[in-house]
């Protein structure tokens, strides 16, 4: 009996260790509890409040780019598109089906739809088709009643007008890539629907464009569903600014109807301020085949097309000026003072060069020329003749003085600086010793001597301007920067000038068509230029020289025209080139006469019957 | 009848009153985690609890010697199924554990948590004591422990079977063995530990016992629980944010929080205060097995008792440590406050049986007669 009583005992004395060992692991458990809900709960708040907490962006509307009227270039169009909530969908193909009688979706499109629904959470929209006509999106709102779970949404788009006749200029948005991201915090660039300026004004101004996002806190479950919008945590987004450009939409997308199947460049540029009008590149892309993405395909027939239609020629374009540069080797002589302007010399069609012969255009040569006559009649052989004195460094520092070879600030990329040869230049470029050939081939614009449609318009809108070193702006208030002088001596820009106005306006002028811009009183002036492309064989040359209309295109010769107006009281310059367009007195120079007209009727100077004086 | 009021007069309330609080508590919270909806859980729970009450009410007026008949027996045959479930048991999640038995789904190592008490009551109520630390004893005791728990550990379910073991060691205890043999058992399990963890276990369960050692390795897979538990929890603060108002848990942000992560409700909801306050309820009902326990004259119903009651004790440990990051997360519920039928059945079935023992704790219980342990 003790026995059993003893064990009774223990068992009582074991049972209550056992009950203490239970209070020590409860003692545990609450300490760990205050640890938890006493020590660290202000960390733990903090972490549910962000668990609770998110901040949707809200995305601000692009800013327009807009011409110096206002007319809108790059807007944000109404975008109609269809999602479908899959969680309020019974019968995906049932759905589908109704669907796809009023808005047709391919088989991939199905697949696709299928796949996005079986790879996201069931609450979360998927695309079913964007950029939807206004009929059919009208039509199928009649019948969402009859189609649970379909959500029609109107949002922006990038919109591109004028077919593309400013796309290069502007530029295109596109979805982001890798490299904005890195470099780029703003949270708006991780929105998948955000586009991103890729190219142009729409890339360079991209942050200006781009407004800043605005915010919505939102409650948010464990699976991200928005269980709660709070309107008064609400920032809205603010809008991107508008771009004002200094181009004339109409007279842009004149010049760009004159081209019609012809490759090439406008630009066309205010002589008193450096405001360009026209920056045209023909032919143009549609910048609005981008903003949704470009299948490989089409991608590949616009970079196989030979005109190279996304390449921006105006800027981007090297070739040789040809007989444009001729004006600048008139000022440099002039300059120099080592030639008389009146002194004559004798063309005969070709000068010998040691064992080389260099020709003149006309085969039969010009007879005696002075540098007045030399202009008007482009004679190449009085340049050659002159260059041999001046020496390229004096035509080079000329040619720098009226804006070749350099680049401006635009504010777009896809500027060239072009070349502007010397002895220096050519070492430099591994192309051996400056020879005085190289300097015949320069002095005419051949040979290595490079610009752009846009410099040349800059060259002949500084000799209009006269006094000022005028720099071309494509931005509006750009804080006109003061443009330095010229510094060149104003006798010889009248000298330059009236051999300009001789070209056009005085027969035997190698463009000579009087009172050609149709506007009584207003006279042009300007230069022809016949970029030559291909080298003349001493056989073919001794044959005839072949027609440009019996080569191949990419042969023929560039055709170029430089000119301003009116010539009394010059207000704008312009550059026309037409790639491989045949002389500079064809195309080029028809262009251009009809481009300054425009401008200047538009410009309010038809009526004005007597020019301006100009002062000073 | 008389006889049955008589007994429900005799019989002691505070166990039966205390798991009903414990109960509405549990209900109340399922009824927040669900967003509020009462057919989400809460209203299950609730017929559940009164049904438990009820079935613990009949058990307890059973006379405790057919429990002390039905030991083996009963034992034997959770064996049996254990082994069943081995050859024809259903898989859910991964482990198979389940019994299809036609008209219900049983889960044979619920009933062997009560079968093993049972049986561990009846060995050592046989068992003389001066032969409860000599070879008979330790060898009877480690064989009616460790067949269920490698069963059970080949379904595998790490959390039953360390539970099973943890009760058999109590018992172990309770029965007064030798200082000497508890010393070189836990020397032996702390040399066999390492290398079950290494070779004994599943990958997932190595992966949660190493996400429980660095939980923030890998924030959303499986350390996922621990570190949203934790916010729940921690976020409640002292008083916490109010019925209905815990954002993790109305969020979904904790998973399972209306079975094993009920405590983060809790938690989140009546901070500290809620959460000491269920532990309070939870030593109380802890305390009051212990005094029935030793009001009992037979070591049978003692140790039933206390078997039964250090499991449901067990369940509480290890369920709390494993919302509050103490322990690897292992699939324990909390008893009568998780969603679940099975384990608030086990759970007030077993209550029924201490309260039956303590009922007819002055019965007299025939000693000895089991197996050939009798001879002295």
């Amino acid at each position: 009996m003790s026995n059993k009583d003893d064990h009774i005992q223990m068992m009582n004395r074991r049972s209550v260790l056992i009950g203490l060992g239970g209070l020590c692991i409860f003692n545990v458990l609450a300490s760990r509890l205050y640890y938890l809900q006493v020590v660290r709960a202000e960390d733990y708040r903090v972490l549910s409040d962000k668990n609770q907490f998110n901040f949707n962006i809200l995305l601000p509307e692009r800013g327009r780019i807009l011409d110096r009227y206002g007319e809108a270039l790059a807007m944000n169009k109404q975008d109609f598109r269809f999602v479908l909530v899959p969680e309020r969908v019974q019968d995906i193909d049932k759905t589908l089906n109704k669907i796809g009688k009023i808005l047709p979706l391919s088989q991939l499109s199905r697949k696709r739809i299928k796949n996005d629904i079986r790879h996201n959470a069931k609450f979360i929209p998927v695309l079913i088709d964007e950029h939807v006509e206004w009929s059919v999106f009208s039509a199928l709102n009649i019948n969402l009643p009859n189609i649970p779970g379909l959500v029609p949404v109107e949002g922006k788009r990038r919109s591109y007008p004028n077919d593309g006749v400013f796309a290069h200029t502007l530029g295109y948005v596109g979805k982001v890539g890798q490299k904005p991201l890195e470099s780029d915090e703003d949270s708006l660039l991780r929105q998948p629907s955000f586009r991103i300026g890729k190219t142009g004004i729409e890339q360079s101004f991209d942050k200006v464009l781009r407004g800043k996002a605005g915010r919505q806190k939102v409650e948010v479950n464990a699976i991200g569903r928005i269980v709660h919008e709070w309107e008064s945590d609400k920032k809205e987004a603010t809008p991107g600014q508008d771009v004002w450009l200094t181009l004339d939409a109409g007279l842009q997308r004149y010049s760009a109807s004159l081209f019609g199947e012809e490759s090439g460049g406008v630009s066309v540029i205010d002589a008193k301020t450096g405001e360009l009008r026209v920056l045209l590149s023909m032919p143009t892309f549609d910048g609005n085949l981008f903003v949704s993405g470009l299948s490989s395909s089409k991608m590949k027939a616009l970079n196989a097309d030979p005109s190279r239609p996304q390449f921006n020629k105006v800027l981007g374009g090297g070739y040789p000026p040809a007989s444009t540069f001729k004006m600048v080797a008139m000022l440099a002589a002039l300059k120099s003072g080592l030639i008389n302007p009146q002194h004559p010399v004798f063309c005969s069609g070709k000068i010998e060069l040691g064992d080389r012969i260099f020709h003149c255009w006309k085969r039969h040569g010009h007879g005696w020329m002075n540098m007045h006559d030399a202009l008007q009649h482009s004679c190449d052989v009085y340049f050659y003749e002159i260059v041999q004195r001046l020496g390229i460094d004096r035509i080079k520092s000329m040619a720098e003085k009226l804006g070749l070879g350099q680049s401006y600030d635009l504010g777009i990329n896809g500027q060239i600086k072009g070349i502007i040869p010397n002895a220096v230049w050519k070492k430099a470029n591994n192309h051996g010793t400056w020879r005085t050939g190289d300097a015949l081939n320069a002095v005419v614009g051949q040979g290595y001597v490079l610009a752009t449609p846009l410099q040349l318009s800059v060259m002949v809108a500084r000799i209009a301007n006269g006094k000022n070193a005028i720099e071309p702006s494509l931005i509006i208030n750009d804080n006109m920067r003061s443009a330095n002088t010229l510094d060149i001596n104003p006798d010889h820009i009248k000298f330059v000038q009236n051999a300009m106005l001789s070209v056009t306006e005085r027969a035997g002028g190698t463009a000579y068509r009087p009172g050609a811009l149709g506007i009584p009183g207003v006279k042009m002036a300007g230069k022809t230029g016949t970029g030559q492309v291909r080298g003349i064989t001493t056989a073919e040359r001794a044959k005839g020289v072949i027609k440009n209309k019996y080569l191949l295109w990419k042969h023929r010769d560039h055709s170029i025209f430089v000119g301003y107006a009116p010539y009394d009281n010059p207000r704008f310059a312009a550059c026309v080139l037409v790639e491989h367009g045949g002389s500079g007195a064809g195309l080029a120079a028809q262009y251009c006469r009809k481009i300054l007209s425009k401008a200047l009727k538009d410009d309010g100077m038809a009526n004005m019957g007597m020019p301006i004086k100009n002062e000073g | 009848m008389r006889k049955l009021i008589n007994k429900l007069n005799e019989l002691n309330w505070f166990l039966p009153v205390l798991a009903f609080i414990v109960g509405c508590i549990g209900v109340a919270m399922i009824y927040s985690a669900t967003g509020g909806v009462w057919g989400l859980g809460a209203k299950q729970h609730f017929i559940r609890l009164c049904a438990g009450l009820i079935l613990m009410l009949i058990i307890a007026s059973i006379d405790v010697r057919i429990w002390f008949q039905l030991a083996y027996p009963g034992y034997v045959f959770a064996l049996i199924f254990l082994i069943c479930v081995e050859f024809f048991g259903v898989s859910v999640n991964g482990s198979q554990r389940w019994l299809d038995l036609f008209v219900v789904r049983i889960q044979p190592s619920e009933m062997m948590k009560m079968a093993m008490v049972l049986a561990l009551a009846r060995f050592y109520h046989d068992l003389p004591q001066w032969r409860v630390s000599k070879p008979v004893g330790v060898i009877g005791v480690l064989i009616i422990i460790l067949a269920p728990v490698g069963l059970i550990l080949l379904q595998p379910d790490l959390g039953t079977a360390l539970l099973l073991a943890a009760t058999g060691i109590v018992f172990a205890f309770l029965s007064g063995i030798n200082w000497r043999v508890i010393t070189g058992a836990a020397v032996s399990a702390a040399i066999a530990l390492p290398l079950f963890v290494q070779f004994g276990l599943k990958d997932y369960q190595r992966a949660r016992i190493h996400t429980f050692l660095d939980p923030s390795r890998d924030p959303s897979g499986a350390s996922y629980h621990i570190i949203q538990s934790k916010i729940a929890l921690g976020s409640g603060g002292i008083s916490g944010k109010g019925f209905m108002q815990g954002t993790q848990s109305s969020l979904n942000y904790v998973p399972e929080n209306r079975t094993d992560f009920i405590f983060t409700v809790i938690g989140e909801e009546f901070g500290l205060v809620g959460g000491l306050g269920t532990m309070v309820l939870y030593i109380l009902i802890l305390g009051v097995c212990i005094w029935l326990a030793n009001q009992c004259r037979h070591i049978f119903s003692r140790m039933l008792i206390m078997g039964l009651s250090m499991t449901f004790a067990l369940y509480v440990f290890i369920n709390m440590a494993m919302v509050m990051g103490l322990v690897p997360v292992v699939g324990v519920p909390l008893p009568l406050i998780s969603y679940g039928g099975t384990v608030m059945m086990t759970v007030l079935a077993g209550f029924g049986i201490i309260l039956s023992a303590h009922l007819h704790r002055n019965k007299e219980l025939p000693r000895g007669s089991g197996l050939l342990l009798s001879f002295r």
